[in-house]
């Protein structure tokens, strides 16, 4: 049994508010495996806990500075007052394992140093922590409620749907005798699904650029 | 300047069909998406105060850029350590190399012994007014007392500039209003005979300044076009009268020498910093302070800082050759600023 499809069966139990016992666990495995314990890094282990909606991990601390490696984005040439660039470019390598972040996020190198120092911090708490990483867990959260809202979506609309094929599929017959005419203009049970037209829309990294219409008219008159 | 290949063109219009017009002036597509990224977030952000529409706006903005306008100049600010600089046409934009060496500047006055009374700053060429507002900032969030903070500048434009500085950052509470009283600007000729005396001060704690200091040839040769065109040249390039008062083979040093004049007439400020264009200018720089006995008397630290003076392991030394003598270099990166401390 290949290790990842165990681990995306363990998953849900880990999501689950209710911690999975030895039983649960065991009993995912292939007949004669047997658990084992595996050591893991002793730093900025979290114990296994369960989260609501409101209650989430807090964001983990950034490593020491000393751990920390930290370069700028060094354009080539004189410098100074001869060029004027507007690249703030942070970069930071963690010395004990090796990762490198960088940040190009904002025009201000301070506010830089602050999200690469964050973006490192994540990436530690998901190798350290694994499955019990803020990262995984609020992952997790997302895309259960996602997951639900998608279901409620689909239910409703097939509901509509049926109500829908039931309420034409009577006129049909009440019809049927007289004349079959009108049965093109019936119109589509499912209403257009809301998409945003890509023309409009344009995504970079964080920022929309979609920029609303509606406002400015509104604003203007 | 390299040519750009046409399929980058391309590529760059499907990030969003205003980036292929940015391509030219940024020259690649990490430094197109973040300057997009950072127009409609000023686009967005000042939404309410224009009427124009934030998409036609956007097209604007992104037009100014593509003639070779500083973002800086099309946004209206800089950001600079903690604060929020503004930046105006006529006024030389700040530099992040300026931002490294004065945060290591306020660590150092922070953790050396300051005067009981607090230290008194001066800063000339001040520009924008960023050096002692910055210096300011992170001293006050560092409990440094401050006695006094002066910038001066020949330029009225760029003294209502600073003050408008003064003002923005003491709104956005970037600083204190207990250390913004004590903050002023003067208009005012570094090299006018009287200057001392109209400054109405006898001693200075810390010197500092980052006047102009690239050659004629250097202008023409090694600025970048947007530097070049746009920003000013009062700031970049001494004028040709004030060259004209050198007698060495670089008349682009005359500042140096008349700030070096002023710190011996201000009683020998505990530490002065200058900024200055490469090693070769700060190695001359360096001869200077060496060819004066009153100066060299006064000082017992002086460094070369590089870009960063706060990375790369702490002094090494540099011979300077043809003038025999060793100068401490601290940090990486080009050589930037001159370092003088009495400590």
């Amino acid at each position: 049994m290949n290790p990842f499809s165990i681990c995306t069966k363990l998953r849900p139990l880990i999501l689950s508010r209710s911690a999975p016992t030895l039983n649960h666990v065991s009993s995912l495995l292939p007949t004669g495996a047997r658990l084992q314990r595996i050591a893991v890094a002793p730093v900025q282990l979290r114990h296994k806990q369960t989260f609501s909606r409101t209650q989430m991990p807090s964001r983990p601390k950034p490593p020491s500075d000393d751990e920390i490696e930290e370069s700028f984005l060094k354009g080539s040439g004189p410098g100074g007052q001869k060029i004027n660039k507007t690249n703030s470019a942070v970069q930071l390598k963690h010395i004990p394992t090796g990762i490198v972040v960088k940040c190009q996020e904002t025009r201000s190198r301070t506010q830089n140093r602050k999200i690469a120092r964050q973006l490192l911090a994540d990436k530690l708490d998901l190798l350290y922590n694994g499955e019990n990483s803020r990262q995984v867990i609020v992952g997790g959260v997302k895309k259960k409620r996602a997951d639900s809202a998608a279901k409620k979506s689909r239910r409703k609309y097939k509901k509509l749907a049926e109500e829908k094929a039931n309420v034409t599929g009577e006129e049909q017959e009440q019809e049927g005798e007289q004349e079959d005419d009108d049965i093109d203009q019936t119109p589509d049970p499912r209403p257009e699904p809301l998409e945003t037209h890509p023309e409009n829309t344009v995504k970079l990294e964080t920022v929309d650029y979609a920029i609303d219409d509606s406002q400015d008219t509104k604003r203007i008159v | 300047m390299p040519r750009l290949p046409p399929s980058l063109f391309h590529t760059a219009a499907q990030i969003h069909p205003l980036a292929p017009r940015l391509l030219p002036v940024c020259r690649s597509l990490a430094s197109v998406r973040s300057e997009l990224r950072w127009i409609a977030q000023h686009v967005l952000q000042s939404q309410s105060s224009h009427l124009v529409p934030p998409r036609l706006r956007l097209w604007q903005l992104v037009d100014l850029r593509a003639t070779g306008l500083p973002l800086q100049y099309v946004l209206g600010s800089q950001p600079f350590g903690s604060l929020d600089i503004k930046c105006r046409k006529g006024v030389l934009i700040p530099r992040p190399e300026t931002e490294s060496w004065t945060l290591y500047l306020a660590s150092l006055l922070s953790s050396s012994s300051s005067p009981s009374q607090g230290l008194r700053v001066l800063d000339l060429c001040t520009g924008t007014g960023c050096i002692p507002l910055l210096l300011s900032s992170s001293l006050s969030a560092r409990n440094t007392p401050l006695s006094s903070v002066t910038g001066v500048d020949i330029s009225p434009r760029a003294i209502s500039l600073a003050q408008e500085n003064l003002a923005h950052n003491l709104r956005l509470g970037t600083l204190l209003p207990s250390t913004g009283s004590k903050i002023q600007f003067l208009q005012h000729d570094v090299f006018s005979p009287d200057f001392v005396s109209t400054l109405g001060k006898e001693e200075v704690d810390v010197l500092v300044s980052n006047p102009p200091y690239i050659s004629h040839r250097g202008f023409a040769t090694d600025t970048a076009r947007s530097v070049r065109n746009y920003e000013p040249k009062l700031a970049l390039v001494p004028s040709p009268e004030k060259q004209a008062l050198s007698s060495t083979e670089h008349p682009e040093d005359v500042f140096y020498a008349r700030i070096l004049h002023l710190a011996q007439q201000l009683e020998s400020p505990n530490k002065v910093v200058l900024e200055v264009a490469s090693l070769e200018q700060a190695t001359r720089v360096v001869d200077m302070v060496h060819s004066s006995p009153e100066l060299l008397r006064e000082y017992k630290t002086i460094e070369i800082w590089r870009d960063e003076p706060a990375y790369g392991g702490g002094v090494i030394p540099h011979r300077i050759e043809g003038i025999n003598i060793t100068v401490s270099v601290r940090g990486e990166g080009n050589g930037r600023a001159v370092y003088l401390s009495r400590d």
